[in-house]
């Protein structure tokens, strides 16, 4: 009576159906690598037809060239390494004071609600207003994105978590409580397992957070990274390194999306009901 | 005299909500004793799950007492199976919980499991099996820690037809062949009569006690011959009137 055991010798006609499968998948990535080409290919063309002005526009061409002087002058690495670990940190930060104060929340219904007006309007706050005190509390080093990268992300991770722990299954608290189980044992038993796939939903969200606030950070006050090379690119005019710092940031947060996607398949396996 | 397991004496139960407040029973008594099968049936909404909860001590009456002896096993609607975790350690999580997480009860667990066709599921995870299966693994988990009563919260009523009287008769074997006193509460007027040694039929909100009768079926226990029989159908229409009174 096992379901979902499917069996090994198919019909021709699921065969068919395997092989349009596949082929539409790789139709779907020919096109995804079409489209980037394409874009590539007409914004090296128009700029270097003169249509557009490369000084404004940058190119393709270009961007690779300033991102390999970068390489060459032995900067790049140490810019990357400054904004991830900046965002890394924070993240972890972020993710990890998130989760236990959420878990507070959880546990003390009292605290809950006596907190609950303060959260929302931090949540509501735009955190780059904090831009000046930041700097006046935590000077103008790395400490100071530190600071704001958390602050972006934390308020963010508390209220997902909070939600998912307070959507633990009626039913399922019923049913411990009638075991006899302690608050701990509903907690570590019961709420921390079920509310995994909210927990990797969280960890997506607050990736992006990290994001924001590390570059936020970098932007207000830093001597290195990629927001800083951004900014200083706008104020010099060097178009160049503006876009190419842009497009390293894109596959740096690509990639950070992708662990988390992976970690995703590691731990759901068994968290349908 | 047999022992008595369960005992409601004079029980009064108030829920308050900002709104206000609703008698969900008033002076309710009645007892279960050891070994027997008691069913609860009554009109949607009487409070039925309230009395469950009261008799597992989850909640307290406001007034008059409950007494019970030993401990209790509940078993919901649905079989709130945890999904992370296979069948062998959903059927242990009560050891768990009380603290009785030997491998002598873990065996004698896993024992009932292989006894009651389990066997083959149990480093299986809750969304491998079928409803019946599933519904049986929770009686296993429930059974687990050998409560002395069994409180059984409309057991059946998430599953389809086919599969209920399938699960039903299977419930009926394992609780009778391991001698478990059981108190059921349902809607379903047959259920009750296929199931129970006695059954209560309550009134509506405030919850009493209206009519009390002893199944007399004989030695037929079993669920589905117990249909077959000519009784099975007067018990109903003495039941169906005496729900809608």
């Amino acid at each position: 009576m096992k379901k979902g055991q499917l069996q090994k010798n198919f019909s021709s006609e699921h065969v068919l159906f395997l092989k349009k499968r596949r082929r539409r998948t790789a139709l779907v990535w020919a096109l995804r690598i079409g489209v980037l080409l394409l874009v590539l290919a007409i914004w090296e063309l128009v700029t270097a037809l003169g249509w557009a002005d490369p000084f404004f526009m940058s190119s393709p061409s270009r961007i690779a060239r300033t991102i390999f002087g970068l390489y060459r002058d032995g900067v790049l690495f140490y810019h990357i390494g400054v904004t991830l670990w900046e965002t890394l940190a924070g993240f972890a930060i972020a993710v990890g004071l998130g989760y236990g104060i959420a878990l507070l929340l959880w546990w003390s219904d009292l605290l809950r609600e006596v907190l609950e007006p303060y959260i929302v309007v931090l949540n509501a706050l735009p955190k780059i207003a904090l831009g000046p005190l930041i700097i006046v509390w935590c000077g103008t080093g790395s400490k100071a994105i530190l600071f704001m990268t958390v602050l972006v992300g934390i308020i963010v991770a508390i209220l997902h978590m909070l939600s998912a722990f307070i959507a633990t299954d009626k039913n399922k608290l019923l049913l411990l409580r009638s075991m006899g189980a302690s608050k701990w044992q509903i907690l570590t038993k019961l709420v921390v397992p079920s509310s995994l796939p909210s927990f990797i939903s969280m960890l997506k969200v607050a990736v992006g957070m990290a994001w924001i606030g590390s570059i936020m950070g970098e932007y207000i006050v830093s001597r290195a990274g990629l927001g800083y090379l951004i900014v200083y690119g706008g104020q010099v005019f060097k178009l160049d390194l503006v876009m190419s710092a842009t497009v390293i940031l894109c596959i740096l947060a690509a990639g950070m999306y992708f662990l988390v996607a992976l970690l995703e398949k590691l731990l759901v396996k068994n968290t349908e009901n | 005299m047999k022992k008595q397991i369960l005992r409601f004496t004079d029980v009064t139960y108030i829920y308050h909500t900002v709104r206000g407040e609703t008698i969900a029973a008033q002076d309710l008594s009645f007892s279960v004793g050891e070994g027997e099968f008691v069913a609860i049936i009554g009109p949607s909404g009487c409070g039925k799950t309230t009395l469950l909860s009261l008799a597992a001590g989850l909640l307290r009456p406001s007034a008059g007492t409950v007494t019970r002896v030993g401990s209790c096993g509940y078993m919901l609607q649905k079989d709130h199976l945890f999904p992370w975790r296979t069948i062998e350690k959903n059927i242990a999580l009560p050891l768990e919980i009380k603290r009785q997480n030997t491998s002598e009860h873990r065996e004698r667990a896993k024992n009932l499991a292989v006894k009651y066709g389990l066997g083959d599921f149990l480093d299986s995870y809750p969304s491998q099996l079928s409803g019946g299966m599933r519904q049986r693994a929770a009686l296993i988990r429930t059974l687990a820690t050998e409560p002395d009563i069994l409180l059984l919260d409309e057991p059946f009523s998430a599953l389809d037809y086919q599969t209920r009287l399938n699960v039903t008769e299977d419930v009926a074997e394992i609780i009778r062949s391991e001698g478990k006193t059981a108190l059921l509460i349902t809607h379903d007027i047959s259920e009750a009569i296929s199931l129970a040694d006695r059954i209560l039929v309550l009134t509506k909100r405030p919850a009493r006690v209206a009519f009390e009768h002893e199944m007399d079926f004989g030695e037929v226990k079993n669920p589905l011959k117990r249909r077959e029989t000519g009784n099975f159908s007067s018990w109903f229409e003495i039941l169906w009137k005496e729900l809608n009174i």
